[in-house]
């Protein structure tokens, strides 16, 4: 049998040269060459010292002005910035997840979408009070869809979900006056603290950043996560692949690009319909082939094994492939330069929100009522484009992976409980993984997210730093574009058990799993935050005393802050491989680094040399390991 | 509370400290270049061995060896260090017990303590365990809570057929409860104090390099092996030490769960160390931990029924009845019917009970097991008939030798006493038969007879049959057959391996002829036996086709693209490990010795069995060197390209005479040689080459005169 080798961030970067020349030849711009154009970033705006709220600006903080005109210093300023950025992340998550309340409130028996998890349906249900017996399983979802939908306004009370949260951390959030309200709220007040004349005091801006990101975090994206769950299906382990290599070239290409599954679901569906197969035969392609990029290609391969395309910056690659029919978007994280690029090929770039209109680009506006219908046209038209392919244009690299994805909450569960012994253990809950941990087999674990940023090596902080952790025996659960970055370079194979320690490898052996476990999308991440309620419960040890820790190597987006700060506010150290515009105020810096601590018992830690983020994320688990005494 | 790693990293310095004490005792009384050996193995000290490849064969090569083991004791945090650790302890106790052997000592008297145990032993074991018949091993250390519980959880094993080592007090408790013990039994007794673990593990490194050809040497592809293929787990009742602790390290490494009951300082780690407070559920546990899932044979009898008892020997004062062919008419017989005339699960005895004999009365019997099925064929009927022997032998309290006419059964008093009567052996019968062909045996039922004068009838009427049957057997030729069978039932321990089964050449196990394999092939059409058209002839003197060499490049998964069916020099059949006998090249005489693996004594090779054994096996091809069975000594293809049988000069004693009869037909038929095994040589002839090599001359042996094998 060959050696299981991973795919090197060399042998992807020559291919990306390859794919840059046939950019080249067809006239296309690059985000690399744009990245190149902008030179050095804006000082001002890097530290976050520039204040556009108000046109008496803008306003720059510097040693011979040190306030604005306003009067506000530094650290206001600072602060204003990092609580609107925050904002902007938690409103944008936290819509996602209002979309899927909206698509669970019109789901019915012979609709569009259906409910295909009534269990989690249920339970969510019996968490929210909501009467369950005797009822239509569509009654059921409508009111909790719609009790899902009052979260983002109701005027009195905070999030439902907080309840899953261990007692002491409930407590916290309390005690520090974050616990979140109405989402809607915290973003609108997020809005009004940092509109001029309001908050200046860097405190009380960090404290409402914390509580933003709450709403989003045990608010939003909790309900996004797990509305998807139930209209699509709670994921469960499965196998696909990854890379550009996964890409047909004898198929019609769709690639689904951005965040929210009700449209990619609908892509699936249709493109398996024996009609389109047919379509796609008569112009002369065997088959119809999807694969996702970023997000939206975690929710499908989640649940259908739907093969990974490429993350964040490979969204261009695909397009410069001159194989890829057509790039259907729908919200976030798209480049609009998808726009100008396929033009370049026969490549259709098809927008379907009203949330991310672009130029170039074919606008077919989906909903929860013509989902069907647009979903077929948008097949159909990727298939009939087909025939307009440059054949002398296409290039597909070979490099591709194998991946085991679907490691929801509940997957994880199912998973540990086949490790369990039926003479001793009860199963349905994390405890083997808390004893993993407590021997010290495992020694902690980590969840990686996060985007990709062009001034980060493209996915080398997330690679690099995987093989340091899993070198040393702690475990990973990734969402979001680190699980790309992984799922492309085979470490989310099995087969990568190799590049582990004795103990965590084991572990891969014995529960049959990759040694770095695919939890979803960026809203996903809520399911990190129910995994580690549920550890704590599980171990009783408070959850910022846990030897695990949050880590986003390559970060670019607000999503990403709005993340960063409910994961901390939930207890867990945060590493960052890229800094926050903060740098310019000591004192949110100094919050950010360090104060949080007294708070909450987590806080963020900055650190861009890769190796030595490692190091510090090792040292940082071993000391927690340390304050337990195991 | 002192961590999981501190109690390993505690225990394994306790460990290595008393080996450099014993080493230090050694050194006291002997010389660096004195003998250190286990008996009877190829494979040195095989712990170290195992790990290192280094060859432990004095004391001064054992006092180097410590450097290694201290080189890894290191002492990070890391599972890694606590694996190297536990597998450093277990050969730091290794060398503590190969101190004991030291100048040719026997510290172990099997009476009962065992100590090592040979290669020939851990061979034995092969064919049990790829066909499950033994599920796995276990060691108990340790004293259980009391001597009733001891021995419920030794007989718990046993029954599930489980190989029980035991180390520690557990030894007396059982002893004192009168259990039998002993390698045959599969309950050995290993020694009292800790490091005596080291020959179990011993066992386990060994089953690598002898199945898994894997490289001694190799630290990880051995774990990898016994991890994935090694069925052991470890039982410890508490108190459990520091120094048990890190063994247990050790033994997790390797793959084997550790269950114990005590609680204290001790760390849970799921399917790996598991503390289960209620012993008396060690065995359910551990099984699970190790995911051993058991071949169930419910069997109605009154006494255990397992693998375990296979072995049992029962003495004349310990028997109630005794059926013996040899001085009264006996036999055992599969008969193939039509459908309607087998009532499913009829059960019938004909003539007296046991209770009806005296004690130690030697009776006439007969069983007769009358099968049907859409699917049977009456070529299956010798094959069914040959398990008898294993059937009715794992009846606890029952022992049972020889086939057909010429069979000998003995039922102890405890059996007896128990309520075991003549139907049980129609009970045993039916189930195993029902339970092991039921792809091609749809009704079956069994009939005892205890009746003389039926019995006597029954026996000339079983001759014609066995006389037919032994014409077909005749007839059976490679020529006369278009197919082979391929047989990779050893893949789960020999993972490359490929045996090629042919009419005129059994399984090197000895265990699978070409009508088992045809019948293994109607029971389980994807199962190990697949057929081979004897297609596209390459060489037939060699015994080459295209169709067995793609099949063996199949099987093999690529590991050999050719083999030569009748050749010893090239591209020779492999072998797995399990193999009865292996043959090899004498090059004086211009013969083959050949050993099988009872035999321990040296051979004119200057090496053992165990030793020309390891030369081969694994699934490696060594021209020169060929394992086999014993059957395929007299067959007229036992290295046809080369000449044949003519070749043998030399057999050990007790194999010459088991298979003389059929060897001097061979030899007759083929050369016109008149009783040839005259001519080879045995331990009692010479165990040198110059020696054998004079005999062969005064005699007249045919090799002398053929042309050099190399």
């Amino acid at each position: 049998m060959e050696e299981f080798m991973l795919t090197t961030l060399e042998e992807m970067e020559a291919e990306t040269a390859k794919l840059l020349e046939t950019g080249q030849k067809v006239g296309a711009d690059s985000w690399q060459q744009r990245a190149k154009n902008q030179g050095s970033h804006c000082k001002f705006g890097e530290e976050g010292t520039c204040c556009r709220i108000c046109t008496m600006g803008p306003c720059r903080i510097t040693p011979k002005a040190p306030r604005g005109i306003c009067g506000c210093d530094v650290h206001g300023i600072v602060g204003r910035n990092f609580l609107r950025f925050t904002a902007g992340g938690a409103a944008t998550h936290s819509d996602h997840g209002r979309e899927i309340c909206h698509t669970l409130y019109l789901t019915s028996e012979d609709g569009n979408y259906k409910v295909k998890d009534p269990e989690k349906l249920k339970k969510i249900a019996a968490e929210w009070d909501i009467p369950t017996e005797n009822r239509d399983i569509y009654d059921i979802a409508h009111e909790v869809a719609e009790t899902g939908l009052m979260e983002y306004g109701k005027p009195f009370g905070t999030q439902r979900f907080l309840k899953r949260a261990p007692e002491k951390t409930q407590e916290i959030w309390k005690r520090e006056n974050i616990e979140p309200r109405a989402i809607d709220r915290e973003v609108s007040c997020a809005m009004h603290m940092t509109h001029m004349g309001c908050s200046s005091e860097p405190e009380a801006l960090v404290r409402q950043s914390l509580r933003c990101g709450l709403s989003d975090g045990w608010g939003g994206s909790m309900m996004g996560t797990e509305f998807s769950d139930v209209m699509f299906g709670t994921p469960m382990p499965q196998d696909t692949e990854a890379n550009l290599g996964v890409m047909e070239e004898d198929m019609v290409n769709i690639i689904v690009h951005g965040h929210d599954p009700s449209l990619s679901e609908m892509i699936v569906e249709y493109s398996e319909k024996p009609e389109m197969i047919a379509l796609a035969k008569s112009v002369g392609a065997k088959g119809i082939n999807i694969a996702g990029v970023c997000c939206t290609s975690n929710e499908v391969a989640m649940r259908h094994g739907i093969p990974m395309a490429g993350n964040f910056l490979s969204q261009e690659n695909v397009v410069l492939t001159g194989a890829c029919e057509a790039i259907v978007v729908d919200v976030q994280c798209i480049f609009p330069a998808l726009g100008p690029l396929s033009k370049c090929f026969h490549t259709k770039f098809i927008t379907t929100s009203e949330i991310a209109r672009m130029p170039d680009s074919d606008f077919i506006h989906f909903n929860s009522e013509n989902a069907g219908e647009n979903a077929e046209k948008i097949v159909r038209m990727a298939v009939e484009n087909f025939p307009n392919r440059k054949k002398d244009l296409v290039y597909i690299p070979k490099m591709k992976q194998k991946a085991t994805v679907g490691y929801s909450y509940e997957s994880i569960v199912k998973t540990l409980d086949t490790v369990t012994n039926s003479f001793v253990d009860e199963t349905g809950s994390t405890r083997p993984l808390i004893e993993c941990i407590n021997s010290g087999v495992i020694r902690g674990a980590v969840a990686m997210v996060g985007c990709n940023n062009p001034k980060v090596r493209h996915d080398y902080a997330h690679i690099e730093l995987m093989k340091k952790l899993l070198a040393n025996d702690i475990v990973l659960v990734l969402s979001g574009c680190s699980a790309q970055a992984a799922a492309k370079a085979g470490l989310m194979s099995k087969e990568a058990k190799k590049f582990c320690g004795d103990g965590l490898r084991r572990v891969c052996e014995l529960a049959d799993i990759p040694p770095v476990l695919h939890m979803g999308s960026c809203v996903d991440i809520s399911r990190m935050m129910v995994l580690v309620a549920n550890m704590s419960k599980d171990s009783g040890w408070d959850i910022n005393k846990m030897p695990v820790v949050g880590c986003a190597p390559e970060w670019m987006s607000e999503k990403a802050v709005s993340i960063g700060n409910y994961v901390v506010a939930t207890g867990l150290d945060t590493y960052l491989g890229v800094y926050p515009q903060t740098k310019g105020s000591s004192k949110v810096d100094g919050l950010l680094q360090g104060g949080l601590k007294d708070w909450v018992g987590a806080c963020y830690h900055v650190e861009l040399d890769v190796d030595k983020l490692g190091d510090s994320i090792i040292e940082g688990i071993e000391a927690k390991r340390t304050a337990l005494g195991i | 509370m002192a961590t999981l790693f501190e109690r390993v990293f505690k225990g394994s310095d306790e460990m290595v400290e008393r080996a450099v004490k014993s080493l230090e005792e050694v050194s006291a009384r002997y010389s660096d270049d004195t003998a250190v050996a286990f008996p009877d193995t190829a494979y040195y000290l095989p712990c170290i061995y195992a790990m290192t490849g280094e060859k432990v064969t004095n004391v001064g090569e054992l006092k180097n060896i410590m450097g290694w083991i201290q080189s890894q004791m290191t002492r990070e945090k890391k599972t890694h260090d606590i694996f190297t650790s536990g597998i450093g302890t277990a050969c730091a106790a290794e060398v503590i017990e190969a101190c004991k052997y030291v100048d040719g000592q026997t510290p172990y008297d099997h009476a009962p303590l065992w100590g090592h145990c040979t290669d020939a032993e851990v061979r034995e074991l092969g064919v049990p365990l790829v066909t499950g018949d033994i599920p796995g091993f276990v060691v108990l250390i340790g004293s259980a809570p009391s001597d009733e519980e001891a021995v419920a959880t030794v007989k718990s094993y046993q029954t599930k057929s489980i190989f029980v080592f035991l180390v520690g007090g557990i030894i007396d408790q059982v002893t004192r409860m009168g259990v039998q013990t002993g390698f045959n039994v599969r309950l050995v007794p290993e020694g009292y104090d800790l490091w005596a673990v080291s020959h179990v593990i011993s066992v386990a490194v060994r089953a690598a390099l002898i199945f898994g050809a894997i490289t001694p040497g190799d630290y990880d592809g051995i774990r990898e092996y016994t991890f994935k293929r090694v069925n052991a787990m470890v039982n410890a009742y508490e108190p459990v030490d520091d120094m048990t602790v890190a063994c247990g390290a050790g033994a997790i490494s390797y793959g084997f769960p550790v269950v114990t009951n005590d609680d204290n300082d001790m760390w849970r780690v799921p399917m790996s160390l598991i503390v289960q407070p209620d012993t008396t559920k060690f065995v359910e546990t551990s099984l699970e931990a190790r995911r051993i899932k058991l071949k169930v044979t419910n069997v109605d009898i009154p006494v255990n029924y397992a693998n375990a008892f296979e072995g049992e020997i029962i003495r004349r004062g310990d028997m109630q009845i005794e059926a013996d062919g040899s001085r009264k008419d006996c036999l055992e017989l599969v008969r193939t019917r039509e459908l309607p005339e087998v009532e499913d699960h009829k059960i019938t005895l004909i003539g007296p009970d046991f209770d009806e004999f005296e004690v130690g009365a030697k009776i006439n019997l007969a069983t007769i097991v009358e099968v049907a099925g859409k699917k049977m064929q009456t070529d299956f009927e010798s094959v069914f008939e040959r398990k008898f022997h294993a059937y009715i032998n794992c009846i606890e309290g029952v022992m049972h030798t020889g086939q057909r006419d010429m069979i000998r059964i003995r039922v102890s008093k405890s059996a007896y006493e128990a309520g075991f009567r003549a139907k049980h052996l129609g009970e045993v019968l039916y189930a195993k038969v029902k339970g092991e062909f039921d792809a091609v045996v749809d009704k079956c039922q069994v009939t005892v007879v205890t009746d003389p004068e039926k019995v006597t009838a029954l026996r000339k009427e079983a001759n014609e049959v066995f006389d037919k049957r032994d014409a077909r057997l005749l007839s059976l030729t490679d020529e006369t057959v278009d197919q082979f069978y391929t047989c990779i039932m050893c893949q789960a321990f020999s993972p490359s391996h490929v045996c090629i089964v042919t009419p005129e050449r059994l399984g090197l196990c000895g265990a699978v002829s070409w009508l088992d394999a045809k019948a293994t092939n109607e029971l389980d059409p994807s199962g190990p036996c697949q057929v081979v058209p004897k297609t596209g002839v390459i060489d037939e003197n060699l015994g080459k086709w295209e169709a067995v060499n793609e099949a063996v490049a199949k099987y093999s998964q690529g590991a050999l693209d050719n083999i030569s069916l009748y050749s010893i020099m090239e591209d020779p059949m492999t072998s797995c490990g399990c193999f009865e006998c292996i043959c090899g090249i004498e090059p004086f005489s211009n013969g083959v010795v050949i050993v099988n693996r009872e035999h321990t004594g040296m051979t004119p090779l200057g090496m053992t069995f165990s030793e020309m054994a390891s030369m081969t096996g694994g699934g490696v091809q060594t021209p020169g060197f060929m394992g086999h069975g014993k059957h395929f000594i007299a067959s007229k293809k036992f290295m046809k390209a080369e000449g044949g049988v003519q070749r043998i000069v030399w057999l050990p004693k007790a194999l010459k005479d088991q298979v003389a009869d059929k060897l001097n037909a061979t030899a007759k038929e083929l050369y016109g040689i008149e009783d040839f095994t005259s001519m080879i040589g045995d331990e009692t002839v010479a165990e040198d080459p110059e020696t054998l090599v004079e005999f062969l001359s005064g005699v007249g042996h045919p090799a002398l005169g053929l042309d050099p094998l190399m």
